[in-house]
């Protein structure tokens, strides 16, 4: 132990608080140095000093007041609250108006009871249950409902199968499907058709989709789509073959969409060359 | 003057702990704070009357105390530390009362300092440790106030270093530290004093 580390452990010595080697190692540290053995007995003797000070009581006035003060505090607590008062009052009124006698308190409420029953039910006449209107639709309703039901769940199924993950070989798959000449005249079919072009990931599956537009090329809704779709088309490849499947067409309608085109620095240059060899044709 | 614990269970088993009679009171039964009275105003006073050398204001400040105590007797919770919440109000307390007289105080209430020697045999040992009573108050008086309040919580309200921590809101080895701090400034003020007065020199 050094010198330090005696002086910071004398409170624990003199409480007899400190491990019993320290205890030793102190003691035969402070035999030997003079330094410790004064600041020990320094220390020891403002202890003593210090613990010998005199512990003063307080005067009466101080119990007088802190019991005057917890006099004031019961009293407060004790005394009835005005909700408290006005209650009893409340209660004291609707007592005064029953008759006194157990018996005559039964009879009193039982004849209430009856007497509110009785007026109850005449006055409350039972609610009849609310009627059920049906109307039958006429046939021409019934009809631009069936139609409706059926845009729907065609809409439903363009929407199915345009969030339903499938591979790009599957995709291909259906739209070489439709090139069938079964499906020449369905609507649905030429509509996933352009859904495909303008949506599907692949560029192989969105040049089948356009190929499997041309039977349909005649009509011009589907010529319209193709158009609507080039300007958003990423691929060049697509875009070329887009530009020559209004060519074919001969769509001239598709003229100022190919002349946006050309003119359109940001696109490939040969789409634009396409585009104005598309525009010669027309 | 005992530890908060060791006044608890030095109650004999017919008569209610501190705690329970706080929960008494804070049930309503505010009667019952005459006995938590009876049983913390001379150690409560020790501590002001320590802290603020001046009995008038000791007592002032124990009134308070149990003021507050009435006051915030809903807010007493479970953990059956009575003392522990009552020093810490009349830390509370103690704190409001030096920041309204933004000073440390002097010993000028000579009440508080221990009685003159008589003429009675051995009156020049008496006399002399009387000096030296006096010079220990001052020197007390004259430290640091959170010096001082450590001190009169380790020496005079005998709490241990775990508790003292928790009042001050330490760890127990700092309350340690603080304590031992506060002895030597002590010890220095006192001896420096005693060389200064011509009774003991």
């Amino acid at each position: 132990m050094n010198c330090q580390r005696i002086s910071s452990a004398f409170l624990d010595h003199h409480a007899g608080e400190l491990p019993a080697h320290e205890a030793t190692a102190m003691r035969e540290h402070l035999k030997t140095c003079l330094t410790c053995q004064r600041e020990w007995a320094d220390f020891q003797q403002t202890l003593n000093v210090l613990d010998a000070l005199p512990a003063p009581a307080p005067g009466e006035r101080l119990r007088q007041n802190v019991y005057a003060m917890i006099e004031d505090a019961r009293l407060e607590i004790e005394a009835p609250s005005p909700f408290a008062l006005a209650r009893s009052r409340l209660d004291a009124f609707f007592a005064s108006l029953l008759p006194s006698r157990p018996a005559l308190q039964f009879a009193f409420t039982l004849a209430v009871l009856v007497a509110g029953v009785a007026v109850g039910a005449k006055l409350i006449a039972p609610s009849a249950p609310p009627a059920q209107v049906i109307t039958r639709a006429d046939p021409a309703t019934q009809r631009e409902l069936a139609d409706l039901r059926a845009k729907v769940e065609a809409m439903d199924k363009v929407v199915a199968s345009a969030l339903e993950p499938r591979s790009t070989n599957s995709r291909l798959r259906t739209v070489l499907a439709t090139l069938d000449p079964a499906h020449r005249d369905d609507d649905r079919a030429v509509t996933e058709l352009l859904n495909t072009l303008a949506f599907d990931p692949s560029i192989n599956v969105r040049l089948a989709a356009l190929e499997a537009l041309y039977p349909h090329a005649e009509r011009d809704t589907v010529r319209a789509a193709v158009v609507a779709s080039l300007p958003r088309e990423e691929s060049p490849l697509v875009q070329c073959a887009m530009i020559d499947f209004v060519v074919a067409s001969r769509d001239e309608a598709a003229a100022p969409a190919l002349n946006r085109l050309v003119a359109n620095a940001n696109v490939e240059q040969t789409v634009r060359q396409a585009a104005e060899r598309g525009l010669a044709q027309l | 003057m005992l530890s908060p614990d060791a006044e608890t269970t030095a109650v004999p088993a017919d008569h209610p702990s501190d705690h329970e009679l706080m929960i008494a009171v804070r049930a309503g039964d505010v009667a019952r704070l005459g006995d938590l009275f009876e049983r913390h105003q001379l150690p409560l006073f020790g501590f002001f009357v320590r802290l603020t050398a001046d009995r008038t204001t000791a007592e002032d400040l124990v009134q308070i105390v149990f003021q507050r105590v009435l006051k915030y007797r809903r807010t007493y919770r479970d953990e059956g530390k009575f003392s522990a919440w009552l020093y810490h109000l009349a830390r509370r307390v103690a704190a409001d009362h030096y920041r309204r007289h933004s000073r440390t105080p002097i010993p000028a209430d000579p009440t508080v300092l221990p009685e003159p020697a008589d003429d009675a045999p051995h009156a020049g040992e008496q006399t002399a440790r009387a000096e030296d009573l006096a010079l220990m108050q001052t020197a007390l008086a004259g430290l640091p106030l959170d010096q001082r309040e450590v001190l009169i919580l380790h020496r005079f309200q005998h709490l241990r270093y775990d508790e003292i921590a928790r009042l001050l809101n330490v760890s127990a080895s700092a309350a340690k530290v603080r304590a031992h701090r506060a002895l030597t400034a002590l010890r220095d003020r006192y001896f420096k004093l005693r060389r200064e007065s011509p009774a003991t020199s």
